[in-house]
């Protein structure tokens, strides 16, 4: 009994780090030996792409932040709070807007990895380990996509607030009688 | 009579200790704040890279060719809280909401593809003619 034991664990490691290994030459098999001579022959040039894409990402993460920040709590926040200071029914308002504050949450910390992983590939040696460097820009790109994604579902919740005020008026103007 | 061997050794050793603290004050002084000093800064600056200020941080170095690129023109004007609440009040926001909206949905952030193995020029020249 005890030696099946020791068996199944040591099979259970076995696998593991077969399957480890097998993954890694995965994703090494993916690269032809002419693409990682040629990462490190354009090692620099990459590596220059790289940088000026970080620091416009950068920008962009600046100033489209600072508009997604402020239509949550310049506008948003702040004409749903009117509506309950007077006692009329926001909670369509604030559905959309707590929605669209988790969509912003997710953005910032999407966009957080992602810069995080950017700069982890632009201070790899592309030189030495290009297959490691491809592996790294592959995972920033998945990165990326997803940044895009928190994007476009923010665009989203922008538009569905714009909905909600639409169902608002029509409910307000109907209890007011077209006031 | 071992209480008595005992007690002259503990009164010698607590005063040299005693006299220096008494001594070195002000260097002892100096030395502390400089090591709550240098604990503060730890504590900043590891609180300013989880946070995700350095990512906004565009005085950083590599980010000097896009700084002053910041868009400062946009300020959005706030909505007051507090106010009645008609038809007049809800088309003043909702011309507010709309001007900004256009503004955020204008540009497609973070689209395209710009790490594509393709875009970044070292691509499988045999791959992508297939």
């Amino acid at each position: 009994m005890n030696i099946r034991a020791r068996l199944v664990v040591f099979g259970l490691v076995a696998a593991l780090l077969l399957s480890t290994l097998g993954l890694k030459n995965a994703s090494a098999a993916d690269l032809t030996d002419e693409q990682m001579a040629r990462i490190s022959a354009n090692c620099l040039t990459i590596k220059g792409s790289l940088n000026q894409l970080h620091a416009s990402d950068a920008l962009l993460r600046v100033n489209r932040g600072q508009i997604y920040e402020s239509m949550g709590t310049k506008l948003m926040n702040n004409f749903n709070g009117r509506l309950g200071s007077n006692g009329l029914d926001n909670k369509g308002l604030t559905a959309v807007t707590e929605s669209y504050q988790t969509a912003l949450t997710t953005f910032r910390t999407n966009y957080q990895t992602y810069e995080r992983q950017l700069s982890a590939t632009i201070k790899l040696d592309c030189g030495k380990d290009p297959s490691g460097f491809h592996d790294a820009i592959e995972d920033a790109r998945t990165k990326r996509a997803k940044v895009h994604t928190d994007v476009l579902r923010l665009h989203q919740y922008i538009d569905d607030y714009r909905s909600a005020i639409n169902d608002f008026m029509l409910n307000f103007e109907r209890v007011t009688g077209k006031n | 009579m071992d209480e008595h061997d005992q007690t002259p050794d503990v009164v010698v050793k607590a005063e040299p200790a005693g006299r220096f603290r008494d001594e070195h004050r002000f260097l002892l002084l100096i030395i502390g704040t400089i090591f709550i000093a240098i604990i503060m800064v730890i504590v900043s600056l590891v609180m300013y890279n989880v946070s995700g200020s350095a990512q906004l941080d565009l005085s950083r170095p590599g980010y000097k060719s896009v700084s002053d690129k910041v868009d400062r023109s946009n300020e959005i004007t706030d909505y007051s809280a507090f106010g009645p609440v008609n038809k007049d009040t809800v088309k003043e926001f909702t011309t507010l909401y709309d001007e900004q909206a256009k503004k955020a949905k204008a540009v497609d952030a973070f689209n395209g593809d710009p790490l594509n193995p393709e875009v970044l020029e070292f691509s499988d020249p045999l791959s992508s003619t297939e």
